[in-house]
């Protein structure tokens, strides 16, 4: 520019006509005015830049401490996060969109063996060689692509000779963008997790198996114990029909007592392993709901009558009487209950009330109540009543003996049978024990009294019967019931003794022990049936067994028998069973 | 559409130019007038209002005319552009400032350029130092929504942060704007708002701000920071405070620059242009330098490839940028008025309002808006 303008003032100087020089005079003008705007310009950013100088600097200044001051927080959140990256007790790793790892952290490279640097664009193959699965690499891949994270991933990997189980999480990286740029996984060791709970599932199967054994043994020892309560019961009773003084009298009921509640003991541990066992099955079979109740009733209207309480049973008028059902389960749940309800109950009544709640074709519900005005049942025991080993914690569990299965066990029956049970209570004024059962209608028509009268008519003088049975002690009690009865009794030490003595002698009936040596009941019935073949001739035959599970039943009338009597037994259930067989 | 345009630098050259502008019988309907306080707005609108013309005017920063007889730049001048528009295509009308807050001035403007035209397009200008650009802009979008073409500035008082005006034909608001409304059936706007500033040093976070009154930064008092990070005095502020304005940083990389444009030294704090929300995270930020007239210039060609006709240009640049360009502002308005060699008129303002090509309207600080207004031949 100054060039220019110079060498238009030098042509100036030249110009000898002042026509000319005015025209070239305006060339020179036009390039001062931009020579002097260029200039204006350059001295503007010479001043500004001499203005700005410090507010920039001061600017800089400041900012920069404050940009150190970011970049030490950052230094020391990066440490930190290194820090954790390194101690977190875990194997965490990076990796890309190609899944090759980018980070792993300290215990990932120590796990694997190799430094943590030289891990850094290598496939999970290069890391492990031994890897040759792909499920892991497509769950990877699948939350890569969905970008879902995905967890507890479980897996068995073998490394350095070592096997070793991992749990991983997994989760996609996302950038400002929120693309998808990686993913992160963390893996825990379970290996000693694995290890505990294969020990845990044997474990479980040993305790299983104990579990079954000790029920097995339980029942089998309950069984056991059934024969020597049979002998003291028995022989009680028929001592208590000799003469005794009022001392030996008192005694004598008392072992009568304390043997009667040992037998209630084993009876409920028997149900008990049985039902824990899985091995209790209900045996529906016809029944008449008033013969069973007037049974209960003439045992605990006794028993009541001790206490000096009333007891009244009050069954609805639309009740049906014929029912099938498991009588004697649903006799062992109101036996419990009244049987209950007069232990805690000193002054006042028992009340039963039986009412049907509904009636659908040939089933009924029926609604059973014990009703007590005993010292009743505090609300914080209420609900664990029903459960095993459950005792009331009150004074009255000191005075009153038991398993505590009683309820568990009625409980467990209602259960079996598709019923419920229940109780309301109030402290110091009594409870309600309820419980419902479903029955079917039977169309036997067989009444009371027709059972009653054939009951009363019966009549064994001088028939014979034959005993076999090799406990001396049972022996003794069946032939003096028998005797006491009117039967010619005639006696036998085993199966083969008695088979030979069935040869002999024309009996009127048989009663054949199941457990004898040389033969056994079944054996002897079977004989027995097998000569009458082709005649007309049948002897009744009843079985002895302390055996009481459902089943057994089948298996002695399979063998011919015509009925059975559990151990141990009392003088009115043997007559009974015998009335049973031979009318 | 006639145009013509005039610069002086007082009231009597400005009577005397409208006579001789008038004279071969040409009768404007509107006029564009931005100008300095100093030369007597009163007796500017006085004069206008014997003249029965619409106007669309407000005091300055500096100026700028450029046309084919002249290219000027003032401080302290007057330019005009006079128009004959399409009667019926346009109206203008002046709101009062006494309907605060600024949301509630913007809002009036919305509605009534919503019963104006059916599509309305709004030229607007704001002043009064209180007033907060963002808020007027929200206001207006309030009841015309985000899409419509809306470009305008804050009126400035030739750097003094004293008092600002708007003016019609009629009357002179210190406190007000002032809206000129088109209708975009007949008439095509479009433009850019280009600034060029960059983001200096760490986040800072505003810990104490009332809309557009900014109370402390980092639990400091904004004003001793200010003073502080750029080493001045009370009394450099806020004109200095202006070239170096707090960038917002938003979520959606929208940044948004907000100027100074008072202080309270009593509160030690600073009010800005436009809203600087409680909680948000902002820069100090600065021109780079020179070298943003040639962003600018690129900006402007690239916007002409685009919309290479118009009939006339009006431009809002802030007075940062004529304080940091100083005499080479004339650069990046020269390449503006060569590519169209249209009448260019605008000044230097204390805020812009104006759509980045489609985008929404925003209320911006430090920016070269440029608006090109066309009428459309189908019915000239």
């Amino acid at each position: 520019m100054s060039h220019k303008f110079l060498s238009l003032i030098e042509d100036l100087s030249k110009i000898q006509n002042p026509e000319d020089f005015a025209g070239r005079l305006g060339s020179v003008i036009d390039e001062l005015k931009k020579f002097n705007s260029e200039y204006d310009k350059l001295l503007f950013k010479y001043e500004r830049s001499s203005k700005e100088k410090n507010i920039l600097s001061s600017l800089l200044i400041r900012t920069s401490a404050d940009l150190k001051k970011v970049s030490d927080k950052l230094k020391i959140r990066a440490e930190e996060l290194s820090t954790l990256l390194t101690t977190i007790p875990a194997y965490v790793y990076f990796k890309d969109t190609s899944l090759k790892y980018m980070i792993v952290n300290q215990p990932f490279a120590e796990m694997a063996g190799i430094p943590a640097d030289q891990i850094t664009g290598k496939t999970i193959y290069d890391i492990f060689p031994g890897y040759k699965n792909t499920a892991y690499l497509d769950k990877e891949a699948y939350s890569i692509e969905s970008g879902f994270a995905l967890y507890d991933i479980e897996e068995e990997i073998e490394h350095t000779g070592r096997k070793r189980w991992v749990n991983s999480n997994i989760a996609p990286i996302r950038n400002s963008e929120n693309q998808i740029i990686g993913l992160i996984g963390i893996s825990w060791d379970i290996t000693e997790r694995k290890l505990h709970e294969e020990e845990l599932r044997l474990s479980k199967e040993l305790a299983e198996a104990g579990t079954i054994a000790k029920n097995e043994f339980i029942a089998s020892i309950s069984h056991e114990f059934r024969t020597p309560m049979n002998g003291i019961l028995g022989l009680s009773e028929i001592l208590k029909h000799s003469v005794l003084t009022h001392e030996q009298l008192d005694l004598l009921n008392g072992i009568i007592s304390s043997a009667e509640n040992l037998l209630v003991l084993l009876n409920d541990v028997l149900d008990f392993s049985a039902i824990e066992a899985g091995k209790m099955e209900m045996d529906y079979q016809p029944f008449m709901l008033d013969r069973v109740m007037e049974d209960i009733s003439l045992v605990m209207k006794m028993k009541a009558a001790e206490k000096s309480l009333a007891y009244n049973i009050c069954i609805a008028e639309n009740v049906p009487n014929l029912l099938i059902g498991d009588s004697q389960r649903f006799r062992q749940i109101m036996i419990n209950l009244t049987n209950n309800a007069v232990k805690f109950t000193e002054k006042g009544k028992i009340e039963v009330h039986i009412s049907q709640l509904e009636q659908s074709g040939n089933r009924t519900n029926l609604r059973f109540e014990v009703l007590d005005t005993g010292s009743g049942i505090p609300p914080e025991s209420l609900d664990s009543l029903f459960k095993v080993f459950s005792r009331v914690k009150q004074d009255r569990s000191k005075l009153i003996s038991g398993t505590g299965l009683g309820l568990s066990i009625c409980k467990k029956l209602t259960d079996l049978m598709g019923g419920q049970i229940g109780v309301e209570s109030t402290l110091g004024k009594g409870s309600l024990f309820w419980f419902i059962l479903p029955f079917t209608l039977s169309n036997i028509q067989k009444n009371k009294s027709q059972i009653a009268q054939s009951f009363e008519t019966s009549s064994f003088s001088k028939k014979l019967v034959l005993v076999a049975e090799d406990n001396l002690i049972n022996q003794r009690i069946v032939s003096y019931q028998l005797t006491k009865m009117g039967f010619e009794v005639d006696l036998a030490e085993d199966g083969q003794q008695a088979l030979e003595k069935y040869h002999a002698r024309k009996f009127d009936l048989i009663i054949l022990d199941i457990q004898m040596p040389v033969m056994n009941g079944y054996q002897v019935a079977k004989a027995i049936r097998t000569d009458e073949k082709g005649t007309s001739r049948h002897l009744a035959i009843i079985a002895l067994t302390a055996n009481a599970m459902k089943g057994d039943r089948e298996l002695y009338l399979d063998a011919g028998m015509d009925g059975y009597v559990s151990k141990p037994f009392t003088f009115e259930t043997l007559q009974q069973t015998i009335i049973s067989v031979l009318h | 559409m006639i145009l013509k345009t005039i610069h002086t630098d007082s009231i009597k050259g400005f009577r005397q130019a409208w006579s001789d502008n008038t004279d071969d019988g040409f009768h404007p309907n509107a006029a564009i007038i931005f100008s300095s306080v100093d030369l007597g707005l009163r007796e500017l609108v006085d004069f206008l209002e014997t003249k029965n013309v619409s106007v669309f005017g407000c005091s300055s920063c500096g100026e700028f005319l450029y046309d084919s007889q002249d290219q000027i730049i003032t401080d302290g001048g007057l330019v005009c552009l006079m128009m004959t528009l399409i009667p019926g295509s346009f109206e203008i009308k002046l709101f009062n400032g006494n309907v605060k807050p600024s949301f509630n001035l913007g809002n009036e403007i919305g509605k009534w350029a919503g019963e104006v035209f059916k599509k309305p397009a709004i030229l607007v200008l704001g002043s009064g130092l209180d007033t907060d650009g963002e808020q007027l802009v929200k206001g207006i979008q309030h009841h015309t929504g985000n899409e419509i073409r809306m470009f305008g500035g804050l009126a400035g008082d030739d750097a003094r942060f004293k008092e600002t005006f708007v003016f019609s034909g009629k009357t002179l608001e210190n406190n007000g704007a002032i809206a000129l409304v088109l209708n975009t059936d007949l008439y095509e706007i479009n433009g850019i708002a280009t600034s060029g500033w960059v983001s200096i040093g760490a986040d800072k976070i505003i810990t104490h701000s009332e809309g557009n009154v900014v109370y402390t930064i980092d639990d400091q008092p904004a004003l001793d920071v200010y003073k502080d990070y750029l080493n001045v005095r009370d009394t450099d502020l806020p004109e200095i405070g202006v070239e170096y304005p707090l960038l917002i940083k938003k979520p959606d990389s929208r940044d948004i620059l907000r100027a100074v444009i008072n202080v309270d030294t009593a509160k030690k704090s600073l009010i800005f242009a436009g809203t600087v929300p409680n909680g948000a995270v902002v820069t100090f930020s600065s021109s780079p330098g020179f070298e943003i007239i040639e962003d600018t210039r690129q900006k402007v060609n690239q916007f002409y490839n685009q919309n290479s006709e118009t009939d006339m240009l009006i431009l809002f640049s802030c007075m940062a940028r004529h304080n940091a360009l100083g005499p080479t502002i004339s650069e990046e308005i020269n390449e503006a008025w060569q590519n169209w060699a249209k009448p260019l008129i605008g000044f230097f303002t204390y805020g812009e309002i104006g759509n980045n090509y489609t985008a929404a309207c925003d209320f911006h600080n430090e920016t070269f808006t440029m608006v090109s207004l066309k009428q459309k031949t189908d019915v000239a």
